[in-house]
């Protein structure tokens, strides 16, 4: 082609284009009784979740109402992605009806002004009840009900029974922090020939969330409220370096002096899966690296026990619960429906055939031990186990400075792998800038 | 020279530095295999199905090989809507860059103004800021007019990646060809954007080649500005959608390498139907003497 | 009259481009430039922003995280620098010799440009992985050990490197390129005659003629290696021990991961400052 024939062609597409881009922004009228509603969600990936729980809270919610038509325009965006949307989204003040919220971001949001008080609405529906106690107040802050925590997840320890029969190592030995690391001996030895690693020991960036439940089950926590405080009078103030602390920190210590590697690239199960390892600390999401179809005989091959080890026989275990909590945005211009469309969400008739398909945990009573139980435990491996954990778990703080006192204890956790440090000075240290953070 | 062109016999005319033939070739073996490498695996991979794709150890040959990957991509109308949408943002932004350009260059290689210097050094230390902190200004500002989703929004946006890149580019293209060329032209009663149009700018094809290519791809290949500015299912680019095979628990492996291998190409075809310009350059350079 | 309309033509051919400039760049400039003097974090960006002065600035150059951040900036802009350069130089002279299908093998060298960056960095964090990764499988296949590639805090910088200098090198063969395309070959017909050997060709005309386009290149790739963080972001998330975290890293984590938006755009600003000093000794040491 020639030059001006480049040129002329160029000028038509974008013209072509510049017509097209201002035309796809339209929106089309639909039929002229119904009234038009349109919802939008910023919500976290996995995808399919969301797909399976919006297609069926939507046609319910359509029936509800037939005189409206309803729609439906929902984001999945990567974790990062879905803070920073959610986020620009408040700033730019655009109409946002509702959000996916890592329950950690919940303060930050809700100081922000970005979400909308829903104590009254959450009273008048009257469901609280029905919520497990500590994921209930996951969704409150400064005593007002900000969201609904929808499911959660617990930490427990998988093994292959296979590879543990082979080093002779009896599971329930596991339990406890010493019998946990003559096991990781045993196992090293026994599997070092096929390259199979005996304990997973997590290095990534959320090695906290793994050293919390030791912290927990001595007793400790990660921060207490202290008066004093320059402008806030009373506030939260470090207590992870309390003895407990420093003893908790001391285990993962033991465990790489033991030899455990810490791994710094994270596969969300997918490692264990593929036999890397013997055990693994990991989330029950590890059952979706499975495929579905195994997982009525999954129990034959792998084992799960409901802990983290323990120092001791007479130390009570726990673990560490996540999940998403679905709020509200103060700007959504649909405050009731958007209500609704969460409310039923959350219904366990709507909810439990996703929690099945997907393998997440319930934070509800109703589907973590009624009739709706049955369901799930007929297809969730180790169900009973999982939910039994969930009265003793614990949840991370929800405060705005929550993630930069996380980073600093990563930091503590990273120099104690490495040698750098020994437990107490890092977890003072980390301390020292966690206040610093929190304003003290 | 009166503007014009008298049409040579494509001459391969290149310069030989090396005296060893084998090692050129040698070294852009070497070259070659560095730059594939880390792609094989995706290429294969693309090959195969779901399942084979995560067995570990790797296995670099598809035991089936499949198509549905390609298939799938290929098909699904989300996925080629955001193909669509990458398309009219890349190609517009890349003529409206490259236009903008060849106009600011000009200024910078023919003129001699007041603020010339100033205006040069305002430009390129406008370049020097990281994108990610215009985020948030950049969302309010596009919300606020109601341009967020859309493409146009992102052409103008996405200018900011390759402006100031691009007038330095063609400033330095310009400045190889001789003034007496245009000079002539100008005596003659032809204005400066005739002479532009007509005399500067065949010169400087290899030039221009190289600016689109880089303008394209710089419009092709980001990630950040439209995953916050335009996340509408419909109004996603390709490189946003792909991305949702990469979910935090489940990789889909045999989609998201498909996917890969199908964001190269447009460029790659675009480096080779510029290739032709860029050589036209070098017969055109010979004339100018 | 014409005498105006020729002393503002200069001026009417900048105006698309600085139009633009101005409201995408300049105005989200200033806006950072603001709030780097207030107190604006996800908490506060809706209600008052508080004025704060030199705070969010000194808070900065006393975070120790700060300096190592910088200090490993250093080291990565350095060594991509050095890398893509050479490299880069190379291919494009290589490839403007009488090579056989020199255009084909150009198009194939720019592939990893032709990535996003996102998705250079998941692959590069796949190849890295010490226990799944295809580089360690190849060590242990040749009796080699494998290497800690983005486990050991001493190595991990060095990857993220080899990423970058992948990825970012075709860009410099391009822009080389193109200053060797406009280059009058009847000047090297010139020299031959002349009796100059190729290499002193190559020193003679060649490299003069390219400076103005190596300048523009050594700055442009320096000021991207500083700027960027998708690699890091993705690859290691800053770790272990913040070795792989780069200003620009720490930079955006500081805005979007903790939410303190004015330290950010003060990173931020100190980012573009450190950018602009550096063009600033590129333009002055190669003007000579």
């Amino acid at each position: 082609m020639n030059m001006n024939k480049k040129v002329s062609f160029t000028a038509l597409f974008l013209i072509v284009s510049l017509i097209f881009t201002m035309t796809s922004g339209f929106v089309f009228p639909v039929s002229a009784q119904k009234k038009q509603v349109s919802l939008t969600a910023i919500v976290a990936e996995p995808k399919e979740r969301w797909d399976l729980l919006f297609n069926t809270a939507l046609q319910k919610l359509k029936q509800k109402h037939p005189g409206l038509d309803i729609k439906l325009d929902y984001r999945v965006l990567p974790y990062d992605a879905t803070r920073t949307q959610i986020l620009t989204a408040m700033a730019g003040k655009t109409p946002i009806d509702l959000i996916s919220a890592d329950q950690i971001w919940l303060g930050e949001f809700a100081q922000g002004g970005f979400l909308t008080d829903l104590s009254d609405r959450a009273k008048t529906w009257g469901r609280q009840s029905d919520w497990y106690q500590t994921n209930w107040d996951g969704g409150k802050y400064n005593g007002k009900v900000y969201g609904i925590w929808a499911w959660t997840d617990i930490r427990s320890m998988w093994y292959w029974k296979d590879l543990l029969n082979k080093a002779g190592v009896n599971p329930e030995s596991l339990q406890t922090w010493d019998g946990y690391l003559a096991g990781s001996k045993a196992l090293s030895n026994a599997l070092k020939a096929q390259g199979i690693q005996p304990m997973h020991l997590v290095g990534a960036s959320h090695s906290p969330d793994m050293w919390y439940p030791y912290l927990w089950m001595l007793g400790g926590e990660i921060l207490k409220q202290k008066s004093g405080h320059p402008t806030k009078g009373t506030y939260w103030y470090p207590s992870f370096n309390s003895t407990q602390g420093v003893k908790a920190l001391g285990f993962l210590k033991q465990q790489v002096d033991a030899g455990i590697k810490p791994q710094v690239n994270h596969f969300w199960g997918q490692e264990f899966a593929d036999r890397k390892f013997a055990v693994m600390l990991e989330g029950s999401w590890l059952l979706g690296t499975f495929p579905r179809d195994q997982w009525p005989t999954i129990n034959h091959k792998v084992g799960m026990l409901p802990v983290f080890p323990v120092p001791n026989k007479n130390t009570k275990s726990t673990t560490m619960m996540g999940g998403w909590i679905l709020s509200i945005p103060q700007t959504s211009q649909n405050k009731d429906l958007a209500w609704e469309l969460l409310t039923t969400m959350v219904d366990p008739s709507v909810l439990t055939p996703m929690l099945q398909k997907e393998g997440y945990l319930p934070t509800q009573k109703p589907i973590g031990e009624g009739p709706y139980a049955v369901k799930l435990n007929a297809t969730i491996p180790y169900y009973k186990e999982m939910i039994s954990m969930i009265p003793t778990a614990h949840s991370r703080p929800n405060i705005p400075e929550y993630p930069q006192i996380a980073d600093s204890i990563k930091q503590a956790i990273d120099e104690v792998y490495y040698g750098m440090k020994d437990p107490k000075q890092a977890l003072n240290d980390a301390a020292a800038k966690s206040a610093k953070a929190l304003g003290w | 020279m009166n503007g014009t062109m008298q049409k040579e016999p494509f001459r391969n005319n290149r310069v030989w530095f090396f005296a060893d033939r084998t090692l050129v070739y040698a070294l852009i073996a070497i070259l070659l295999f560095v730059t594939l490498a880390p792609l094989i695996w995706v290429f294969s991979t693309s090959f195969k199905r779901n399942e084979e794709s995560i067995s570990f150890p790797p296995k670099f040959l598809p035991e089936n090989i499949t198509f549905d990957n390609y298939k799938f991509v290929l098909t699904d109308p989300g996925l080629v809507r955001s193909l669509i949408n990458s398309f009219i943002v890349s190609i517009g932004s890349t003529t409206l860059s490259v236009v903008v350009s060849a106009l600011g260059g000009y200024a910078f290689a023919r003129f001699e103004f007041k603020a010339k210097n100033l205006i040069m050094s305002v430009i390129l230390g406008l370049f020097m800021i990281p994108v990610v902190i215009n985020i948030i200004p950049l969302y309010t500002m596009l919300s606020a007019a109601g341009m967020l989703n859309s493409s146009l929004a992102l052409i103008l946006t996405f200018q900011i990646l390759i402006i100031p890149l691009n007038i330095l580019l063609l400033k330095n293209y310009f400045e190889t060809i001789p003034k007496d060329l245009e000079e002539s032209a100008l005596i003659d009663g032809c204005s400066r954007l005739g002479v532009l149009r007509r005399i500067t700018i065949p010169l400087s094809m290899p030039g221009f080649a190289i600016a689109a290519v880089l303008a394209f791809r710089f419009s092709w290949n980001e990630f950040i500005l439209p995953i916050v500015l335009a996340n509408r299912p419909d109004s996603m680019v390709f490189q946003v959608a792909l991305y949702q095979f990469i979910s935090l628990y489940r990789i889909e492996w045999g989609y998201l390498t498909a996917g890969i291998t199908l964001a190269i190409i447009p460029v790659l075809v675009l480096m080779l139907v510029f290739q032709k310009q860029m050589i036209r350059g070098l017969t055109l350079g010979a004339i100018r003497e | 009259m014409s005498n105006i309309l020729a002393k503002a033509e200069p001026y009417l051919f900048l105006t698309p481009a600085f139009a633009i400039l101005l409201i995408f760049l300049i105005f989200p400039l200033f806006w950072n430039i603001y709030i780097s003097f207030h107190d604006v974090s996800f908490i506060t960006i809706l209600k008052n922003w508080e004025y704060s002065g030199w705070t969010n600035f000194v808070d900065l150059l006393n975070d120790p995280n700060f300096y190592t951040s910088l200090r490993t900036t250093v080291l990565f802009v350095a060594g991509s620098v050095a890398l893509q350069f050479t490299i880069g130089m190379l291919m494009a002279v290589l490839l403007s010799q009488k090579v056989r299908a020199a255009g084909v093998l150009r198009a194939i060298f720019i592939i990893p440009w032709t990535i996003s960056a996102v998705i250079a960095a998941f692959s590069f964090k796949f190849i890295f992985d010490y226990n799944f990764g295809i580089l360690n499988y190849i060590f242990q296949q040749i009796g080699l050990q494998p290497v800690g590639w983005l486990s050991d805090p001493n190595i991990v910088i060095w990857s993220l490197v080899i990423a970058n200098v992948w990825y970012g090198t075709p860009f410099t063969m391009l822009f080389i390129t193109a200053g060797l395309l406009s280059i009058n070959p009847s000047l090297y017909e010139a020299a031959v005659i002349d009796g100059a050997t190729k290499f002193r060709s190559f020193l003679g005309i060649t490299l003069p003629l390219l400076k103005p386009f190596i300048v523009i290149n050594l700055i442009l790739i320096t000021m991207w290696s500083v700027n960027f963080f998708d690699l890091q972001l993705v690859m290691t998330g800053g770790g272990p021990l913040f070795a792989s975290t780069t200003a620009s890293l720490y930079m955006y984590r500081q805005a979007f991961e903790f939410g303190l938006l004015s330290k950010g755009a003060a990173a931020g600003l100190i980012l573009i400052i450190i950018n602009i000093s550096v063009a600033f000794v590129y333009l002055k040491l190669l003007k000579r």
